[in-house]
């Protein structure tokens, strides 16, 4: 049957294929590598913050691509993540790092606690709740300005050698390495740890876990009934996916240096939201596609433009965002998914020299790609 | 209003009001190969069918036969492809409610009573498409013609009984006065005697107000008594068409495609 | 004591402002079923259509009525471009709150776009005076208020009860199957719909704007308030949104003086209720309850 040289075609591994699904890894490799030398370090800067967003945005693409619970709250999570690094820092004495991982536990607590209510609050009605908390957060950090800094922000300090005596001083990231300037230095680092939490998610989405996550979103009654316990799937998904927005947030303290409420309002919850839709929800690589290109967008293109024009970002940002889901509500890994799909059907039916397997005999349903 | 109640089946009797724009072979609605289907499961494959003004026709067929989707189709509730042609005009493509206006009327399968609404109401909002003055005198006759409706009027449409709601469905669909009712397994959900007396009532309004009535229908029995000319509909096409009389007649028939 | 009834009446008459936006909310939920979180935006972009007009010299009335034209074919615009085409938001939520995110930003860019970022000032409808009640004064615009909320929902009572359009929406609202199966044109009522609804928050924002001053973040906080208001009230229920409009404000108002860990933060009653709703009364105090689909 013509089945038989269908499969026999797709299965030979030659090394032209191999070759091509290796490449676009090698040449990423190549110019994240290199980027930090092209560019002034205030690009370099940038990027660093775009980083922060990537790491966040994959937190929320766990919860709202893989999970189905829609969260437009997680800028809230990411100033957890940040205030906590930056209190920590500065009243506590806590190393740079070890008060990201103590950001981390603390947005997992907080994930926990948000995600034992949304158990009973779905879709429409959990993005309301979520909207709320993210627009009452700046209010909320004003009103403990005692230990937030209020309106008038948080300088983060920590006590360094200056000029001979133990001082504080607003904290730098101070790269150990010589043929390093510092923001080389962050770039990497930032980097690294980027890197690792997407691959540690795709560790979590390609086991029986992440396949545990999807069986909820799809049907929890049907998960439910397989086995599968739902509620502390959903509530764990909410802590981790908070965790590593709160680790997204310490970044962006240690970025920074100081923080103020106002970069944290409702705006930076709606832009966590865009980058993972825009990049392709449930993709593994979409949130850090969808971080650049709204990087990209915010301060390189628009910057180009006269300032009176600049509001129009978000006029064009919006129009996107509905064109998306009209037309590619898989984003941009999903477009590039769809395109690959008719490219390989287009190769595999030229292989196919024999009589086609679907005729217009066939009946009943084909099944969906 | 017409005298043709009587199952005739193809007299174009020259019906004032529906011979206007009539087709060239003066039917009512005619329906050439249509094919429709949901998503990617095609489940009608070329039916034809037609109705003459005034007459009362039955398409009967198993469950998944395609009965439903078939008056979906012509009704323009899902997208079809082939021909329909009511009144002379070609009307496949077109919404629900510009049908309507045109003076075809569809009863939904399961009565698509408007809960929310009172009994009254949803009779008012039968009459969307006109702008008479006897809407309310229509209401009237309506409430006379069904008491137990004329009882119910200020009560929440959603809390009568099957059979109430299948009469307030018919009614409501009869307010647009319209030349063509589609009826949807009015038996459906409803105990026998119910269903009896929703028929007998169906076969007094197709006589007094000339309205023909093409009807589906599991329940052969009761349907053939009913309607003038029946099609049998199986997995998708038309497999067979009569007289009712004949098709009543004939025990291969009755046991091959109704079940008997 | 007067103290309170002071702080208790601004509340109600903040409360008449939440309750006119929240009965947008509810207008937009029984027709397309979805939570509108562009409301705010749309309101927002019509007030400023009012500043406009009004700086150009027409009478503040009749800017508004001149606003809330213009209001309400945005909102009719919106739904036809935006919202129409994405499909049924019990099946596809995420893409619903994306489309009404994507409102949100393009409204507010938009009004930037135009209006600049500058804070407009706009006079109260009902000026600045003061009335004093029970020894209390009272602004008059808080009380014309309450007032043009009354004709509102005595309008919205005359539409939906006694006339063909209004009871044709309600049928779109509660079976549009059904609606388009009687003859009516089910799309169009559900652009008047969203039109109203854009109209009505018209009302809200001018109510708002001499207070806080016209800005492009005019609504933020504000929509919060309408959201609370008809979480309480129940989604569909247009005298929810009322009831729940004034109870809101009265809280929002209230709490925050007396409770020192809500003074900065006017906002939390508002969440606690929306919080406190949605687990233990989804269907708030008149809404319809809902049957989960299996």
């Amino acid at each position: 049957m013509s089945a038989t040289v269908t499969t026999g075609a797709s299965s030979r591994r030659s090394p032209s294929d191999w070759a091509l699904k290796v490449a676009p890894w090698v040449l990423l490799f190549v110019i994240l590598a290199i980027v930090p030398f092209q560019f002034p370090s205030f690009r370099v800067e940038q990027i660093c913050f775009w980083m922060t967003l990537a790491i966040a945005a994959c937190g929320l693409n766990l919860l709202t691509g893989y999970n189905g619970q829609i969260s437009v709250g997680h800028g809230a999570l990411f100033g957890i993540g940040a205030y906590t690094t930056g209190i920590l820092i500065t009243e506590f004495g806590v190393p740079l790092f070890g008060a990201t991982v103590a950001s981390a536990v603390v947005c997992f607590a907080a994930g926990i606690l948000i995600g034992l209510p949304a158990l009973r609050i779905k879709g429409l009605y959990l993005a309301l709740v979520t909207l709320a908390v993210a627009t009452l957060f700046p209010l909320f950090l004003e009103q403990f300005s005692a230990i937030t800094g209020g309106s008038g922000g948080l300088q983060i300090t920590s006590p360094q050698l200056y000029r001979g005596e133990m001082r504080e001083r607003p904290i730098r990231l101070e790269s150990p390495v010589a043929g390093l300037e510092n923001d080389q230095w962050k770039y990497f680092v930032f980097l690294g740890i980027t890197v690792v939490i997407f691959i540690l998610s795709r560790n979590l989405i390609k086991s029986r876990v992440g396949r545990s996550l999807v069986a909820v979103r799809d049907n929890e009654v049907a998960a439910e009934s397989s086995g599968i316990p739902v509620s502390q799937v959903k509530i764990v998904t909410f802590g981790l996916s908070a965790a590593i927005a709160g680790i997204g947030g310490s970044l962006f303290a240690l970025d920074q240096g100081q923080l103020y409420p106002s970069s944290f309002t409702i705006v930076l919850s709606i832009y966590i939201l865009v980058a993972v839709v825009v990049g392709g929800a449930a993709s593994i690589i979409g949130p850090a596609i969808g971080a650049v290109f709204y990087g990209l967008f915010s301060d390189v293109i628009v910057q180009q433009m006269p300032d009176r024009i600049q509001p129009a970002r978000a006029v064009i940002l919006g129009v996107l965002l509905i064109l998306l889901m009209l037309l590619a509500p898989g984003g941009i890994v999903g477009g590039f998914r769809t395109l690959q799909a008719k490219w390989s059907a287009r190769r595999s039916s030229a292989h196919n020299s024999g009589p086609s397997v679907t005729g217009p005999s066939a009946t009943g349903p084909e099944a969906t790609a | 209003m017409s005298s043709a109640g009587d199952g005739v089946s193809s007299a174009s009797d020259g019906v004032s009001s529906a011979s206007d724009g009539v087709s060239s072979a003066g039917h009512l609605l005619e329906v050439k190969t249509l094919g429709a289907g949901y998503g990617i499961v095609e489940v009608l494959f070329g039916v034809d069918l037609v109705v003459d003004p005034g007459e009362v026709v039955v398409v009967l067929g198993a469950n998944g036969a395609g009965k439903t989707t078939t008056l979906r189709a012509i009704s323009g509730m899902i997208a079809a492809t082939g021909q329909v042609t009511f009144l002379g005009e070609s009307v496949l493509g077109r919404r629900p409610d510009q049908l309507v206006k045109r003076g075809m009327a569809h009863v939904p399968q399961g009565r698509g009573t408007v809960t929310a609404l009172t009994v009254e109401e949803n009779l008012r909002i039968g009459a969307y498409v006109r702008s008479d003055d006897q809407v309310d005198s229509d209401i009237q006759q309506w409430f006379e013609a069904f008491p137990r409706l004329g009882e119910r009027k200020d009560q929440l449409a959603g809390s009568m009984s099957g059979g109430e709601q299948q009469m307030l469905a018919i009614a409501r669909a009869l307010m647009s006065r319209p030349k063509l009712l589609l009826l949807d397994e009015p038996s459906l959900g409803l105990a026998p005697l119910v269903t009896h007396e929703v028929f007998e009532r169906l076969r007094e309004i197709s006589v007094s107000t000339g309205t023909a009535v093409l009807l589906v229908e599991q329940n052969a029995n009761l349907a053939l008594e009913f309607a003038a000319r029946a099609y049998v509909l199986e997995a998708g096409r038309i497999v067979l068409s009569g007289n009712s009389a004949d098709l009543q007649g004939d025990a291969a028939i009755q046991k091959a495609y109704l079940g008997v | 004591m007067r103290d309170f009834l002071q702080i208790l009446l601004v509340g109600i008459g903040d409360g008449a402002v939440y309750a006119m936006l929240g009965l947008g909310l509810v207008v937009i939920y029984r027709s397309t079923g979805l939570l509108n979180f562009a409301q705010g935006e749309m309101a927002m972009f019509s007030t400023f259509i009012v500043w406009t007009m009004w700086s150009l010299g027409l009478p503040m009335w009749l800017a508004v009525l001149g606003g809330m034209a213009g209001g309400f074919c945005v909102g009719a615009l919106v739904h036809q471009v935006a919202v129409r085409p994405v499909g049924d938001p019990h099946e596809k939520p995420l893409a619903v709150v994306i489309v009404t995110i994507g409102l949100f930003l393009g409204l507010n860019g938009a009004a930037q776009l135009i209006w600049g970022t500058l804070d407009r000032s706009m006079p109260p409808l009902f000026g600045r005076g003061q009335v004093t009640v029970f020894g209390v004064a009272v602004a008059w615009q808080k009380i014309g208020a309450v007032i043009v909320l009354g004709v509102m929902v005595l309008l919205f009572y005359l539409l939906f009860q006694h006339t063909k359009l209004g009871l044709a929406m309600r049928a779109v609202a509660s079976n549009s199957e059904s609606a388009s199966l009687v003859g009516i044109p089910v799309p169009r009522l559900l652009m008047l719909g969203w039109g109203l609804a854009a109209a009505v928050g018209t009302v809200a924002g001018v109510f708002i704007a001499p207070n806080l001053g016209l800005g492009t973040n005019l609504m933020q906080l504000t929509l919060i308030f309408g959201f609370a208001a008809i979480t309480l009230g129940g989604f569909d229920s247009l005298v929810g949104a009322v009831v729940g409009g004034f109870v809101v404000g009265a809280l929002s108002s209230v709490m925050p003086r007396y409770i020192t860990i809500f003074e900065k933060m006017p906002l939390a009653p508002a969440f606690i209720l929306i919080l406190a709703v949605l687990l233990f009364r989804p269907e708030g105090l008149f809404g319809k309850k809902q049957v989960t689909r299996v």
